[in-house]
């Protein structure tokens, strides 16, 4: 067999068992949380370098090789689950580098990470002021995660006390045209439906790109036609204003009424009108 | 525009947000906000008898205005 022809073969034998061997591993390896996980995802890729070029080697050889080393990792992997011990042995354990706002040079010294590179990862957390910093850890894989003081972190819904309402994660049931079943069955929504909307929106299904549902059942589409516009949902809005509009009404009817029974009667549901809204609000509102 | 009008324009407006809530009610993934719109829809109809109710109460003080 000509070199050319060999090197041909190899490199085909050992993408399929790299292909495998990845899908043995998993997402774990890409992740490359600890250090033994980086050295070994590049222990196996030399590994099958090594056998794809250099003529002279076996190819059972280097498949063996692999196998066995692809085999180790698992097996760490499959012991590091059961075991705290092995686990912080192979994976290494985090250091705390900043505690209680106050830098920990000890631990830095521990690390071999000069006050430069810690700045460094800092700023990469968009840190740029180390008095904004309450605790910082630098994790196995070397990065830093930082916890900013109260103060400096962004500011939530709940810091607000305000009211929002949880919603779903957004189903995509049409790509390229095609309706994706499963994400329809998540979705909790059956065909008939799909259609209707898409009627209601004045498109057909061949010319949707992708069609998401949000978790109050507004589809939102892209169409292929850049230069069609599509509405957006428009409901919960529009269902709002609704409301208010509803609600001034009856209070315009408590003013005008000569009747102190009447107006008793749109005072009290004016008012059950604004608490409904208040309730609401979270909902309707984007 | 007479009151009358007004009042039955409001029950209009008012069933057609309760229509619109029970829709959503529906279509809604989430359990809380399923409850709530169900929930406010009832409300919708309270107000909606309320006010018939003082429609039915008018016509009688005032017939003329009855097919307005």
């Amino acid at each position: 067999m000509p070199e050319y022809a060999s090197i041909f073969t190899r490199a085909i034998i050992f993408f399929i068992v790299l292909i495998v061997l990845t899908r043995v591993l998993g997402k774990k390896q890409i992740s490359e949380i600890s250090f033994f996980e980086y050295v070994s995802g590049i222990t196996i890729g030399s590994i099958a370098g090594e056998v794809i070029m250099g003529l002279d080697s076996s190819i059972g050889h280097g498949v063996l090789a692999i196998t066995v080393f692809a085999l180790i990792t698992l097996l760490v992997d499959i012991i590091s689950l059961k075991s705290k011990k092995f686990r912080d042995l192979v994976e290494g354990k985090r250091t705390i580098i900043i505690k209680d706002g106050k830098i920990m040079e000890d631990n830095l010294k521990k690390e071999k990470y000069s006050i430069s590179e810690i700045d460094s990862l800092l700023r990469q957390k968009d840190v740029f002021n180390m008095a904004d910093v309450e605790f910082a850890i630098l994790e196995p894989k070397g990065d830093l995660s930082v916890l900013l003081k109260k103060e400096n972190r962004p500011l939530t819904p709940k810091d607000m006390n305000m009211k929002v309402a949880n919603d779903k994660a957004p189903q995509t049931i049409i790509m390229d045209g095609t309706i994706i079943n499963d994400a329809m069955a998540a979705a909790g929504k059956d065909r008939n439906w799909l259609h209707t909307e898409l009627d209601k929106l004045g498109i057909t299904l061949e010319n949707v790109f992708l069609g998401q549902v949000d978790s109050y059942g507004g589809l939102t589409v892209d169409v292929y036609d850049d230069k069609l516009n599509v509405p957006t949902p428009q409901v919960r809005p529009l269902l709002m204003a609704m409301l208010k509009k509803c609600q001034a009404d009856l209070e315009l009817f408590a003013l005008e009424t000569q009747s102190d029974k009447a107006k008793a009667m749109y005072n009290k549901n004016a008012k059950r009108l604004e608490n409904a809204i208040d309730t609401l609000k979270p909902y309707l509102n984007g | 525009m007479t009151v009358i009008s007004s009042v039955k324009q409001s029950i209009a407006t008012l069933k057609s947000i309760e229509a619109q809530l029970s829709e959503l009610a529906l279509l809604s993934q989430e359990e809380a906000a399923q409850r709530t719109f169900h929930d406010m829809m009832l409300v919708m109809e309270e107000i909606q008898k309320d006010l018939h109710d003082r429609q039915v109460e008018m016509e009688l003080e005032e017939p003329q205005y009855k097919n307005s």
